[in-house]
């Protein structure tokens, strides 16, 4: 068996494997391979201008671990925001959810998800209107807190009303 | 003497530059005793590719090194190796190299395999590079040896992509990179200042997806490799996240939120037409696909804590069955390349997550980890190692595990590296 090897085989994805049978001793196991090109683009994005930020009612809301629902502490910080938006009709309001970094990044930004729904519900059931709420989450991404620790995690559970 | 400290000199010089270094921190207990030869006329080169070697296979955790192995000098006549000799010596087996530099630019680098009880090569093989990509090279040679071996695909030439935080004076930079498993050759293949998270290889390792926020929102990007090509999946006004790719490359699993909770759907990539998976209150996510791509594994909190779920694609409304009961948090599951277990990221008594493996024929979980926040498990293909990312007190860094008891850590030198995604194989 003969093999003919040029210069491109370098560079395109050519992959020889050969098991030959040889002669001498027929258990062993011939190869031929050729190394993949791996050839890498990388792509950079660059920070956008910081957007006007609502001027008005920047809150937060906390929860506690692995929960979505609105404590007592929560619903006295909506209930100012309710009067807000009420007199405000063209106010745009976004919650933004987050989680504290236990658990996966998926499941955190599913549950700081459910942590802004949650919100978003109780300003709804109040007569706010949806169209003037976005909701979505940045998990475990934006911690408020840095630290491994209860009170780290507290101040990381959390909806930012903006 | 002056040799020798040229060819250090030069091995600093060309792998300085890698980020993640290797830190061995646990080996096997009942090691497989492997000699390599030296070559007298190539020693430079030589000794590079030799090194590489010897670290891809310590990685496996299954393999020890004897040296002084050239006491036993080689045969003139091929056929009378002197596998006494090397009995002598303590080896199982027995690697005899040799390079051939066909032109000035590559190199074809041959090794044989013998196997000292019982007294024959199993393997002779030669693997073509550039001159300018031993690693590679000596990759390749190492996958060929550990197979020629254990019979087990090696797994040396394999890559991994992970994302990279680092903090500059409030700023905070994300990328995802790609590197060997040993953590060189590392490169860039998105920088950006917003978050980058789930990264996923497509089957063939030409392409990744994953999430990134850089839209102020969390959508799901697809990127060409080589060319640098890059497009989100779906545009809606919506977050999307937790991509992964279906074996043939087809479809990409996906969560979306489109009716604000998470719910998994599948996308066939070439007409982007969407199949819901999952339709309940609760939080679906973190689907992946099973090897051959008739089931979808996926974390729910249908049970009233995040559970593991197992859903079959063949045939309609076909009901997930839970496949996780040890416990209140079992989620990022994946599949054992052999589908007969799964691994997945496990919250223990204490309140520690650790990554924990479940075969299918037992009825219990193993506990592979004993770090405090461990994360994001992904497996290599030949399913002998894991890699994971500790992420304590804000210095993630990546540790691999082999499922034989090895283990070792990949720390970073700039910023924290987490959300680890193991390639298939490349060669």
């Amino acid at each position: 068996m003969v093999i003919t090897l040029n210069k491109q085989i370098i560079s395109k994805l050519i992959l020889l494997t050969m098991v030959i049978a040889a002669a001498s001793c027929s258990s062993v196991r011939v190869t031929n391979e050729s190394v993949v090109e791996e050839g890498v683009r990388g792509v950079t994005i660059s920070k956008k201008a910081p957007e006007t930020q609502a001027i008005l009612a920047n809150a937060t809301v906390y929860f506690e671990y692995d929960s979505s629902r609105l404590t007592s502490k929560s619903i006295q910080t909506l209930k100012g925001l309710i009067s807000v938006l009420e007199n405000n009709r063209n106010l745009d309001i976004v919650l933004e959810g987050h989680a504290d970094e236990r658990g996966t990044r998926e499941y955190n930004l599913a549950l700081g998800q459910r942590r802004a729904e949650s919100v978003a519900a109780y300003l709804l059931s109040n007569g706010v209107s949806r169209n003037q709420l976005k909701t979505f989450s940045y998990g475990e991404e934006r911690p408020a807190a840095l630290g491994s620790n209860n009170a780290s995690w507290a101040k990381n559970r959390r909806v930012e009303i903006k | 003497m002056t040799k020798s400290f040229i060819s250090i000199c030069i091995f600093f010089s060309i792998f300085s530059s890698a980020e993640l270094l290797l830190e061995i921190t646990q080996g096997s207990d009942n090691p497989i005793n492997l000699g390599i030869y030296e070559i007298s006329n190539q020693e430079k080169e030589h000794s590079l590719i030799k090194n590489i070697i010897q670290n891809d296979l310590i990685r496996t955790g299954e393999i020890k090194f004897i040296e002084g192995i050239d006491i036993v000098p080689l045969p003139e006549n091929e056929e009378e190796f002197n596998y006494s000799g090397w009995k002598l010596l303590g080896l199982d087996y027995v690697v005899i190299p040799s390079i051939k530099n066909s032109d000035k630019n590559s190199i074809e680098y041959r090794y044989r395999v013998f196997d000292v009880s019982r007294k024959r090569e199993v393997r002779s093989s030669t693997v073509f590079g550039l001159s300018s990509n031993l690693r590679q090279v000596s990759h390749y040679a190492s996958d060929g040896i550990y197979e020629a071996i254990t019979g087990i695909e090696g797994v040396a030439s394999t890559k991994l992509l992970y994302v990279n935080e680092i903090s500059l004076e409030n700023e905070k930079s994300y990328r995802l990179m790609v590197s060997d498993v040993d953590g060189y050759n590392e490169r860039t293949l998105l920088k950006s200042p917003e978050p980058i998270i789930s990264p996923a290889w497509s089957p063939k390792g030409d392409m990744v997806a994953y999430v990134s926020f850089e839209t102020g929102i969390a959508n799901v990007y697809i990127q060409d490799l080589a060319t640098g090509d890059r497009e989100s999946v779906l545009e809606q006004n919506t977050q999307i996240s937790s991509p992964a790719w279906s074996p043939d490359g087809k479809y990409l699993s996906l969560t979306l939120y489109q009716d604000g909770n998470a719910e998994i759907y599948l996308l066939r990539l070439r007409d982007k037409t969407l199949t819901r998976l999952t339709n309940h209150y609760s939080i679906d996510t973190e689907a992946i696909w099973s090897p051959r791509g008739n089931k979808i594994l996926f974390t729910s909190g249908r049970s009233g804590s995040p559970q593991l779920y197992e859903i079959s694609l063949r045939g309609l409304r076909s009901k997930p069955k839970r496949i996780t009961f040890e416990g209140t948090y079992n989620a990022k599951g994946l599949y054992l390349p052999d589908a007969n277990g799964n691994i997945f990221v496990h919250r223990a008594k204490s309140g520690s997550f650790h990554i924990a493996l479940k075969y299918k024929r037992e009825n219990f979980i193993r506990i592979l980890t004993e770090a405090r926040l461990d994360e994001s498990p992904s497996v290599a293909p030949n399913g002998n190692m894991v890699v994971y990312a500790i992420s304590d007190d804000n210095k993630a860094k990546l540790a691999i595990l082999s499922l034989n008891g090895a283990r070792f850590v990949l720390p970073s030198s700039q910023g924290v590296v987490r959300e680890p995604a193991w390639s298939g194989f490349v060669r």
